[in-house]
């Protein structure tokens, strides 16, 4: 950090006046106060005498939040080197309903500081806590015992890369693995030519034998020869993030897949709200090639332009993605257009508080979802018209952008479950031919009527008005409108429509049934259902994680866009939006840099990965029978609550290495207290590394601790939220110097970061793609810079190949701007000449030209074209997604559905989850001034002294009374896998579930609320002992109550929480507590 | 008023209105393209008429503000804003925001209501000050005079909106560790709350005992800021866009638009306090 002169500094007004030579305010005086007070704040104008430092652009620089993962852009201000206050950026749509034009210039843009919330604001002491670690530590006593020695960065990175007898000075007599040791080939060859062949096993194309005898040379590099599908021991390195980001995890997988060649690469997803994601991204799904890719991972009702939207399991006010941006778009809605809206949540959320409060019961969602689609079909308020386009033809002929599956026909096996799609060569409407080129090196396949009509696909197929109807649903010429609700057999076979199995799957219950699993009366849901569909296609549901962390989440987030489609609201100004997308990064063969493809030497990793994520039993070499050892997740990714019990269950296989990246699983996964235990298991994982900006609740296990940088002090970029129609990216970059310390890393000065440990190690074991020739045609990768500025000079080149699309250079004022805003940073961070090399003359100006505007943002005129989105979806929605249908669950051995199907809570087992003796549903949220778990150094709004300073056990009094509870009494919450409400941090240290109780009448009976954010046992909560010298806990961080321990462990793996076993979603919302008064 | 809090008031509008920034002279803020769906921002609309205001004399403007309780999320953006703008210690809050239960399960809701100070026209915390160090200025903001302030609290007492704080000199980092090398430290990590704060143009550095640590504390429409051309922070921040400000004496700004309307109210209007912040209900 830069010294502060203005704190030593001290002049108040009696100070200045006897400066001025004026002892009292005089007539005189007044004529040259301007002088005056242009003299005496000098400290504060970095520029521009007379003028507030804030006015000034050269105290201005913009960046991006990361307090929760909205990811807002802000404007940092920095009074003399310090970042004092944070505002929203006013070129973005993030911050300002319409935003200045891109080209404002800079000084007029300083007086416009953007909406920015609370909790984005209080960035400045998650900067600037007083734990923040500066060194590298390695611990020195046991696992979690806090003691801790620094030791340099370079012998960090020595003894990780190099391993050995690491802790003989701690008892222990064991021998760690080092990096060198898991790196079993860096050799891309001999990695590709084994994934193929392991692809060829697991295809039965070749036999395991075969695949011995050829790689007979090769066998030692496997995990184990006798599964090659499991990858090459690379694999037992595993990278685990907590929170990261687009730029920083497309740098962490470059490290983690391509130069180290470890598949093992997660973010933290399941715990947030990956059903969601997983929802959409099947929904979106299209096909091509015989196969289906998946689609965009998240729509959103274009609030501002709607007339009625149903927020399910969220609240805009205070978390989703996020505050800032979606609140304005409400409130505006609602005053100025009459936007009318549903909150459906067990608690009464702010934003419910304000609108039509449905308090649904814990894990009613979908009951409720299927109740009001069938309401919808039974009284015909469905959108016939867009739900017959079979394909793009027909959605153009009836005035739309995007068309559904709803009239394809679905085959139904022998057991009545529909599974695939009818296609054109099961009716024998179609003929499969297959043409070679003439230099006989590609074979083209098509799929012929008898007539001559050509398929590039086996079409699927529709009836209209009864008949057999071809479907390709790309076709933009010959329009197919077909039946909607269709049971029936063709030649025999048994088919329904994909909108018939979805009647199916909502008439399983009667309305009054739905209604009492969903604890909602049958009256308010015929009033929200006639209500949503009285608006035309100005209507939507949109969800978040309350709605899906449950572990039938995947089929409520089917349910929920199911819903929209109904509507036909797709792509409609006043529906539901895809976003207006942004400016690719990352480059390609058309950007000036291509920071993906180019990497010489790319590992490219292969095999299972240790969470079974992304694959199929039933097609791996571990197939036998059902179950297996532990689910598979293959259709998910970033299974995070998975990864340390798997590893610690060795299945498939062991790891060696554990690098967390600033996550706390133990805190923040449901049951993660029990991967507490599991980490204290040096055998299981003999080495054990993390990063992170403080010592945490699971990085206090760590063998090295790493300080990291806060996203204040780094780089990073990523695309537009979804809820902004208005296309754009944005930029994060250094707005402080850091407070880790600067180190060398072969000669390149720079602060420990993730991203200076992967170059270190890179360079250590001499790693492709990082380095000396890190790019091919770009040069080396020698500092975060080498990447992340690259990156951003991608964005202004823009995305045509001719640069038509460039932003503008920045003028000699603004490079001037440009240079004395970042006067503070050290040379490590900001050096003008190698910044001007890395990405070249040429480019230099326009970088900075995006750079002293935090991103690149369009013009809000190009939102919208007439009725639709301007950035329109415009593709094939599904209702029935045949991925799923066709699968199997790889423990029960039962297949999954293709439509929303209704199942109770349960284990991964199938068995029903037990709550018995348990009365109280767990509700668990945030509040607007916190994230799950990083808030808490946030004094200004948590920690002890801010506007929440701490939380409770909330609960109705209806039913507090009955148990003789009152207000602020202690209560210990325990559950049927946790039936002490207890857990163990290990050393001794045994802690109790508990917190306060606070009557509220905003809890529905039944159920009690914990907000996140608080009942830490680190992160600046406890002491720790670092070389002998005992740095004492905040106690206003040790407070209130964190329930994750208390929610429910799945009875089949008995140590990962209730998981949904299609989305992976982590289950925060299928526990229920007892309260015992202490 | 006294002639000394009188003279001083001129002084400090007067003062204000010399330092409009040179920035604000060739200000144009060049507007996003106007279509159906893209509609001037409100900021953008207050920024602009700010400047407006600004180029009249000060004793000609008169400062309102309006929040919209329609619009109000409850967030406590506004709240944070002011703590960072004013770089204000644990137990000085300028505008809080009380959010109230009401009803009972099912029919409940919550209110939210942020209280900046209203800087009334007839202040009943004035005219209490022993010292005459606190005033309404030419502008009609309810200023404080730190140097002139003893400290005694009365005005605390005196407003009925309970819109004063004191400040006992703490800082939100006190008592955390320091002296390592290894962690940031408090002393690295406070500079934040402790560097020279702009309140009413000065430059004060919250130290021991010196002013304003010892004085009672309010709310001044970030002056320093609107001197500038820049809206009260509580103002830009707010994300449910609920909170106006503006020249009321300027028939087209967008605070007399809004405050010329039946649903807009004063709190306590029966006191004759006659505040000079409107809610929209």
């Amino acid at each position: 950090m830069t010294e502060p002169t203005s704190k030593k500094q001290e002049i108040s007004r009696r100070d200045f006046l006897k400066i001025s030579g004026v002892t009292g305010a005089t007539a005189a005086l007044l004529g040259n106060m301007h002088e005056v007070f242009a003299k005496t704040q000098n400290t504060l104008a970095a520029s521009g005498e007379g003028s507030y430092f804030q006015a000034s652009p050269e105290s201005i620089i913009y960046g991006e939040c990361l307090q929760c993962n909205t990811q807002c852009t802000v404007k940092g201000k920095i009074q003399d080197g310090v970042l004092v206050k944070v505002d929203g950026n006013p070129y973005s749509p993030n911050n300002m309903m319409t935003p200045l034009a891109y080209d404002t210039p800079l000084k007029e843009s300083a007086l416009v500081d953007g909406k920015l919330c609370p909790k984005g604001q209080a960035m400045v002491q998650t900067q600037y806590d007083p734990y923040r670690i500066v060194k590298v530590l390695k611990r020195t006593g046991k696992r979690g015992e806090n003691k801790w020695q620094v030791i340099p960065f370079d012998q960090a990175i020595n003894e990780i890369v190099n391993g050995g007898k690491l802790f003989a000075d701690a008892g222990e007599d064991r021998v760690v693995p080092g990096f060198k040791d898991v790196l079993a080939t860096k050799d891309a060859k001999v990695i590709s030519g084994l994934s193929a062949d392991a692809a060829a096993v697991t295809g039965g194309k070749m036999k395991l034998d075969e695949f011995k005898t050829k790689h007979a040379a090769e066998l030692d590099l496997l995990i184990d020869p006798e599964h090659p599908d499991l990858g090459v021991r690379n694999n037992q390195f595993v990278f685990q993030a907590g929170r990261i980001e687009p730029g920083r995890n497309n740098f962490a997988q470059r490290f983690t897949l391509n130069s180290f060649g470890s598949k093992n690469w997660y973010d933290h997803t399941t715990i947030c709200e990956q059903s969601h994601h997983i929802g959409y991204t099947y929904a979106t799904a299209q096909y091509s090639g015989g196969k289906w890719a998946t689609g965009p991972n998240h729509m959103k009702p274009d609030t501002i332009n709607s007339e009625f939207v149903i927020f399910w399991g969220t609240s805009p006010f205070e978390a989703n993605f996020g505050p800032t941006i979606m609140s304005e778009a409400v409130t505006k809605a609602v005053v100025e257009h009459g936007l009318k809206y549903a909150v459906v949540d067990p608690r009464m959320s702010k934003t419910a508080a304000k609108g039509w409060w449905v308090p649904v019961q814990q894990g009613g969602d979908l009951p409720l979802a299927l109740a009001l689609i069938r309401w919808i079909f039974e009284n015909q308020r469905y959108d016939t018209k867009f739900l017959s386009s079979a394909n793009k033809a027909a959605a153009l002929a009836a005035g739309e952008k995007s068309w559904t599956n709803a009239t394809w026909l679905v085959k139904l096996d022998d057991k009545g479950h529909a599974g695939t799609f009818l296609h054109g060569s099961d009716l024998k409407l179609v003929e499969k031919k297959d043409e070679t080129s003439a230099d006989g090196k590609t074979v083209t396949t098509t799929w012929v009527t008898p007539d001559g009509v050509v398929f590039k696909i086996d079409p699927f197929v529709a009836l209209t008005a009864g008949s057999p109807v071809l479907v390709d649903p790309a076709d933009d010429k010959n329009s197919v409108t077909g039946d909607l609700l269709v049971k029936t057999a063709v030649q025999g076979i048994n088919v329904e429509s994909s909108l018939q199995l979805l009647l199916d799957e909502a008439s399983a219950q009667s309305m009054e049934d739905w209604a009492k699993l969903a604890g909602v009366d049958l009256s308010t849901i015929t009033r929200l259902a006639d209500e949503y569909t009285s608006h035309g296609k100005k209507a939507g549901v949109e969800f978040y994680r309350g709605a899906v962390q449950h572990t039938n989440g995947y089929y409520t987030a089917q349910a929920l866009v199911a819903l929209n489609i109904l509507i036909g609201n797709i792509d409609w100004k006043g529906g539901l939006s895809k976003g207006g997308g942004g400016w690719n990064a990352i480059g390609n063969a058309d950007k000036p840099f291509d920071l993906g493809a180019d990497h010489p030497g790319k590992l490219g990793a292969f095999g299972i990965k240790v969470t079974r994520e992304g694959d199929t039993y039933q097609k791996t070499t571990l197939f036998t029978d059902y179950p297996a050892k532990r689910p598979f997740y293959p259709y998910t990714s970033n299974v995070y609550q998975e990864i340390i019990p798997a590893a610690y269950a060795q299945y498939p296989y062991p790891v060696k290495i554990l690098w967390l990246h600033m996550g706390t699983p133990g805190l923040a996964a449901p049951a993660g207290t029990e991967q507490i235990k599991m980490l204290q298991d040096t055998d299981k994982f003999p080495l054990f590394i993390a990063d992170d900006i403080v010592i945490a609740e699971t990085s206090m296990y760590a063998d090295y601790l790493f300080p990291d940088l806060t996203f204040v002090e780094r780089w990073a970029f990523t695309s537009a939220p979804p809820p902004e129609p208005i296309k754009n990216i944005r930029v994060r970059q250094p707005m402080t110097a850091p407070v880790p310390e600067i180190v060398k890393v072969d000669g390149e000065e720079m602060p420990i970061s993730m991203e200076a440990i992967m170059i270190a190690i890179g360079k250590a074991l001499n790693l492709p793609g990082i380095g000396k020739g890190g790019f091919d045609k770009h040069g080396d990768l020698n500092r975060p810079e080498d990447y992340y500025l690259r990156g951003v000079a991608n964005i202004a080149f823009g995305d045509k190949k001719d640069a038509a699309d460039a932003v503008k250079d920045a003028d000699d004022a603004e490079m001037e701007i440009f240079r004395k805003a970042r006067a503070h940073l050290p040379k490590a961070v900001f050096d003008e000449q190698k910044w001007v090399a890395i990405v070249g003359e040429s480019l230099w100006r326009k970088v900075v030209y995006v750079l002293n505007r935090g991103g690149r943002f369009d013009s809000p005129a190009n939102s919208y074209s007439g009725a639709f989105q301007a950035h329109p979806f415009a593709s094939l929605m599904n209702i029935f997604v045949e991925p799923i249908g066709s699968g199997i669950n790889s423990i029960t051995g039962k297949p999954f559905s293709g439509v929303p199907h209704y199942e109770p809570a349960q284990n991964s087992t199938g068995v029903p989850v037990n709550n018995k003796d348990y009365p109280f549903s767990v509700v668990t949220y945030k509040e607007v001034v916190g994230c799950q778990t990083r808030t808490i150094s946030n004094y200004w709004t948590q920690g002890g002294t801010g506007i929440v300073p701490t939380n409770h056990v909330l609960i109705n009094p209806v039913d507090a009374k009955p148990l003789g509870l009152k207000d602020g009494d202690v209560v210990k919450l325990t559950s049927s896998t946790n039936p002490n409400g207890t857990f163990d941090l290990g050393n001794g240290h045994v802690e109790t579930v508990k917190g306060q109780v606070k009557m509220t009448q905003t809890a529905r009976p039944g159920s009690v609320m914990v907000s996140f954010h608080f009942g830490h046992w680190a992160y600046g909560a406890r002491d720790v002992v670092i070389n002998g010298q005992t740095v004492k806990g905040d106690p206003r961080r040790n407070v209130g109550v964190c329930s994750n321990p208390v929610l429910l462990l799945d009875e089949g793996t008995k140590t990962t929480c209730l998981t949904d076993p299609i989305g992976g979603s982590a289950s925060f919302y299928d526990s229920k507590v007892k309260l015992v008064k202490l | 008023m006294t002639k000394e809090a009188s003279l001083l008031d001129k002084y400090a509008s007067e003062a204000f209105a010399g330092l409009v920034s040179p920035v604000l002279d060739d200000l144009n803020i060049s507007l996003a393209p106007d279509d159906d769906l893209t509609k001037e921002d409100a900021l953008v609309r207050m920024t602009a008429e700010l400047k407006r205001a600004l180029e009249k004399p000060a004793s000609e403007r008169r400062w309102v503000m309006v929040i919209d309780l329609r619009k109000c999320v409850g967030c406590t953006s506004c709240t944070v804003a002011c703590i960072a703008e004013n770089k204000l210690p644990p137990g000085v809050v300028y505008r809080p925001v009380t959010i109230e239960e009401i009803g009972t399960y099912p029919n409940v809701s919550m209110k939210f209501l942020p209280r900046p100070c209203f800087q009334c026209d007839n202040p009943p915390c004035t005219e209490v000050c022993p010292v005459t160090a606190t005033y309404k200025n030419e502008e009609g903001i309810v200023v404080i005079d730190y140097d002139k302030c003893i400290g005694c609290r009365s005005c605390l007492n005196a407003c009925p909106y309970g819109a004063r704080t004191f400040d006992y000199g703490m800082t939100y980092t006190q008592a955390t560790p320091d002296g390592f090398d290894f962690i940031l430290g408090q002393s690295k990590a406070d500079d934040y709350e402790l560097m020279a704060n702009s309140e009413y143009g000065e430059n004060r550095v919250r130290k021991g005992h010196v002013s304003p640590v010892g004085n009672a504390r309010k709310c001044h429409f970030c002056l320093h800021r609107i001197k500038d051309g820049m809206l009260p922070a509580c103002t830009s921040t707010c994300i449910g866009r609920a909170t106006y400000f503006g020249d009321a004496n300027d028939s087209t700004s967008m605070v007399a638009e809004l405050i010329n309307k039946p649903n807009a109210i004063r709190l306590k209007e029966e006191l004759g306090t006659e505040p000079r912040v409107y809610y929209i209900v």
